[in-house]
């Protein structure tokens, strides 16, 4: 090994410099020597030297004029064995600050995991269990079921799949969510609720004349409301509809994705977020390409990159996705486009209706997690994404080819949004209290002076099921059917009866004046959508939903009618996700 | 809902009572409902109707004889019993009237002749013993005394008709007549073995679950249960090893996932070792301790066996990330148990080993001897 003193004097190979690829010049200083005068004249040397020099010792007598040429030179055994990199030393505690016992030593686990990788296994889907059984006779929504109203409504109560095509459709969107049980079955299957005969009544007449359905759906948790918004989106790609989800809205607002600012030309300052939306048009180009790609542009758009006129929707969503920034420019394209009027006669301007569909709504009917450039919270209806749903959602934007949209609550993330419950609850007791007062109305009607009070027909009025109604309604339902009872068997006079309907009134939830009220959110609720409580399953529900189980062999065991009624009292009253969290995920 | 601020200031709290709503004169029948809990029995329309001028029975009634007695002797003049204290007893009415005393009934007459007896024993008191509870026989009307009663209190045949439907269902009949050797019907045999609260759940499963848990936190042993079931259901069917038999009368492998809790009991029964080793300090000589053989009951059997398979999954690595990885590395050591892969099985046979070689040190007969 030579000294320091003599390793100063290294000179390495021109040739290997090359291998290396550093510069040929300067050779000294990348060796990270400094350049002194001496090393100045080193071209002039370097150029000379081809050969290898090695290294001299000082002691030895030459003459001044003479190159020092290197007696030894690791370069040829460099050069014949490369240096490998050896792989760095997996980093641990410091043993100096760390008391070495078994349970202060954390496992190290195989290898690290790649960035990414724990949210991928998080967010996993699994749609099928290659152990599940096939149940036998499990009929597909189709097209033609979802098109015959008839068909839908014998399917009502069966749990009915879905084929290949629409499951594809569906997790492109990314309808199923990981926390539902998809995983313990051969294939999707749902039950079809009244709800879902609901939309698809809506679907078809969105189809034929062209009307526009808007709803919010609410209830408790694992009522199944994410699900029926999954089969509302499989319907109306069965349908023919351009099919629209934002699966989740809590990221629209905590906070978690770029955001920036932009002027509307109304000259208010909204936000967008291009990685949120650049994600969403990446999954509709994915979901609805078969319909897209035959659908051309029918107007002109200022985007910030030069478009093909004859380009069709699909590629415009996939230049879209692929830019974020390219994304909300894209995106309001994108809308104008599918909102255009259909002229079916020119080719590629044929426009189907459109279903949107947002899950967690609740998260947008509040102050988002944002800060404006003054740090002041940014209110959700701001932020670009939701205000264009909103706008859908509260018929501004007018959809002339018809639609659906369907919005759903999230009720096991729920944030504080009291003027939406306060909306939710009032719009859903509003829906009772029509029918009661077309009963009131038709009992004052019947209540003349002439007739006596004990012909009149309480029969509907004593049908209501007043329990189930909400508060305070159910109460007034209660004393109203007492009263008029009262009434006719005192055999009072026809016009005090009539007195006493007259000056009814449904009695709906109030909105405390002492609460801040958010003007926003109540413009959007007021703007007349329909409002939908999912409630438990019926018992007959709950044993078509527990014969699947058993058919496909998650559950084992007969189905009775008492587990049937055991089960479903145990689920709430029939709380689907309960059921199935009692019955297939038990831990027994 | 908080009503809206009174505009008038409220100066000093004034005690009144309120007039009772005069809404509704009061209705025969109809009952109110209480702080707007709606009874929904008995309504109006289930009730029968009496016809007018039909008397019920209950209505018209006589009064008592004390009653009676007293407003005859007030309109009368004379002194009658005294009604605000005690009973008057029923001799002393017998007494003063001598037409009652001829058509008393017998029994009645015996008594008062008779004089003595626990009958007509006076009590020390001023008050008489209760005449009700003594001569409730007595006073029951015989068949003669039928005419004595007014007709008004005798139900009529329509009336009859009419109650007999309305009749309570009958009582069960006594255990003489039905000649049955149990009153009550008799259950369902065999009983169910989860009959009882403490053993309602499937033992493996349960005792595996405690073995899980830690600090006393049951619910995420149970968490990590549903875990391990469901990574057992999902999971491809094991492939049996020929080199580590399973229990006998195991089923065929492609059964085992859609039966997680057999799966799961199948792994750990096989698992189990029969017998384990105890250690007698200094018995075999020279200071070494001696080998002997212990059986081991059915729990303690799962218990080492888990014991192994919780040591076997703790020292694992995970494969992936998130809250599950524990439960799964278990679901991976009960697949590995049963294809013959595991670390345990290894422990068993040298267990078995040991214990066959220590059986020479068991000695029977000391019954009496240490543990």
């Amino acid at each position: 090994m030579p000294s320091i003193l003599q390793a100063l004097w290294v000179w390495v190979d021109v040739d290997v410099l090359e291998m290396m690829g550093k510069p040929k010049l300067g050779a000294l200083r990348w060796l990270g020597f400094p350049e002194t005068s001496a090393c100045s004249h080193t071209p002039s040397i370097l150029s000379h030297c081809e050969r290898k020099r090695a290294v001299v010792p000082p002691e030895t007598s030459w003459p001044l004029n003479t190159v020092q040429r290197a007696a030894f030179s690791i370069s040829p055994s460099h050069s014949a064995n490369p240096p490998k990199k050896t792989a760095k030393k997996t980093t641990q505690a410091k043993s100096s600050k760390t008391l070495r016992l078994p349970k202060n030593m954390r496992a190290q686990t195989a290898r690290p995991p790649a960035p990414g990788e724990r949210k991928a296994m998080r967010k996993k889907i699994v749609l099928s269990n290659a152990n599940a059984l096939e149940v036998p006779g499990l009929e597909n929504l189709t097209t033609e079921s979802v098109r015959d109203m008839d068909r839908l409504r014998e399917l009502e109560g069966q749990v009915a799949g879905f084929d290949g095509d629409t499951v594809d459709a569906l997790r492109a969107l990314e309808a199923f969510k990981p926390g539902q049980g998809w995983g313990l079955f051969k294939r999707p299957a749902a039950l079809v609720r009244r709800d879902l005969v609901h939309l698809g009544a809506a679907m078809q007449s969105a189809r034929e004349s062209k009307s526009i359905s808007r709803g919010v759906f609410f209830g408790e948790r694992g009522s199944g409301k994410s699900v029926l918004l999954l089969q509302g989106m499989a319907t109306a790609y069965l349908q023919g509809f351009v099919v629209l989800h934002f699966p989740d809205a809590r990221p629209i607002t905590d906070a978690q994705t770029a955001y920036q600012p932009i002027q509307t030309p109304e000259g208010e300052t909204i936000y967008t977020q291009p990685r949120y939306i650049a994600h969403v048009l990446g999954n509709i180009a994915a979901a609805n390409r078969g319909l897209l790609d035959d659908l051309r542009l029918s107007k002109q758009h200022q985007l910030p990159i030069p478009l093909q006129s004859n380009i069709s929707l699909a590629r415009l969503l996939e230049l879209g996705a692929n830019d974020p920034q390219l994304a909300y420019p894209i995106w309001q394209a994108f809308l104008s486009e599918i909102t255009a009027p259909s002229q079916p006669e020119k080719q590629g301007q044929r426009r189907p209706p459109i279903f949107v569909g947002m899950d967690g709504v609740d998260h947008i009917m509040r102050m988002s997690a944002y800060l404006d450039t003054e740090s002041k919270s940014i209110h959700a209806h701001d932020l670009a994404i939701a205000r264009d749903f909103l706008s859908l959602l509260s018929c501004k934007t007018h959809l002339p080819n018809g639609g659906v949209i369907m919005a759903a609550t999230s009720t096991s993330t729920r944030p504080l949004v009291p003027t939406f419950d306060h909306f939710l609850a009032r719009k859903h007791a509003d829906t009772y209290a029509h029918k009661l007062t077309t009963i009131v109305d038709d009992l004052l009607h019947q209540a003349k002076p002439s007739e006596s009070i004990r012909d009149i027909g309480l029969t509907d009025l004593e049908e209501l099921p007043a329990a189930s109604y909400p508060q305070p309604l159910a109460k007034q339902v209660q004393d109203l059917q007492y009263r008029v009872r009262c009434y006719q068997d005192q055999n009072a006079s026809p016009s005090s009866l009539r007195k006493y309907l007259s000056s009814f009134t449904a009695k709906l939830p109030e909105w405390n004046p002492y609460d801040v009220k958010d003007e926003r959110v109540a413009k959007v609720m007021e703007s007349g959508m329909a409002v939908t409580k999912v409630e438990g399953l019926s018992k007959d529900e709950a044993r078509s939903v527990m014969e699947y189980y058993a058919r496909s062999g998650m559950m084992r065991g007969a189905v009775t009618e008492g587990l049937v009624s055991e089960r479903w009292t145990l689920a709430g009253c029939g709380i689907v996700g309960e059921l199935e969290k009692g019955l297939v995920r038990a831990r027994f | 809902m908080p009503s809206a601020m009174n505009s008038i200031p409220i100066v000093r709290t004034l005690a009144f009572r309120p007039r009772p709503s005069s809404r509704f004169r009061h209705v025969t029948g109809v009952k109110r409902p209480a702080a707007g809990i709606c009874r929904t029995f008995a309504d109006k329309s289930t009730l029968p109707e009496a016809k007018e001028g039909v008397t019920g029975p209950n209505m018209e009634q006589a009064e008592h004889v004390s009653e009676e007695a007293a407003k005859v002797a007030k309109i009368t003049g004379s002194e009658g019993p005294d009604i605000e204290g005690t009973g008057t007893p029923v001799q002393e009415i017998l007494a003063g009237d001598a037409e009652a005393k001829e058509q008393a009934p017998q029994v009645m007459k015996d008594a008062i002749s008779a004089g003595k007896g626990a009958q007509n024993a006076k009590p020390s008191t001023g008050r008489s013993f209760s005449t009700m509870a003594r001569r409730r026989a007595d006073m029951t009307p015989t068949m003669d005394d039928s005419a004595a009663l007014p007709p008004s209190m005798f139900p009529t045949a329509e009336q009859r008709a009419l109650y007999a439907q309305e009749q309570q269902p009958r009582a069960p009949q006594p255990v003489q007549e039905e000649k049955k050797g149990h009153k009550f019907p008799l259950p369902a045999l065999p009983l169910p073995s989860n009959g009882n609260k403490d053993h309602r759940y499937d033992p493996v499963v349960e005792q595996v679950t405690n073995l899980m848990m830690l600090h006393g936190k049951k619910s995420v042993a149970q968490r990590n249960m549903a875990v391990i079931l469901s990574t057992l259901r999902t999971a491809p069917p094991p492939t049996y090893s020929a080199l580590r038999p399973l229990l006998p009368g195991a089923p065929p492998a492609s059964h085992l996932p859609l039966h997680p809790v057999l799966y799961l009991t199948l792994a750990i029964d096989s698992l189990a070792p029969l017998l384990r080793i105890r250690s007698q300090r200094g018995a075999a000589g020279g200071g070494v301790a001696l080998q002997i053989p212990v059986p081991l009951g059915l729990r303690q059997r799962r218990r080492t066996a888990f014991t192994w398979m919780l040591d076997a999954a703790s020292k694992k690595k995970s494969r992936g990330s998130g809250n599950d990885q524990f439960a799964l590395r278990v679901a991976d050591e009960v697949i590995a148990v049963v294809e013959g892969r595991s670390g345990g099985w290894e422990k068993r046979a040298a267990v078995h080993r040991l214990g066959t070689t220590a059986r020479i040190n068991l000695k029977f007969g000391n019954r009496a001897g240490r543990r």
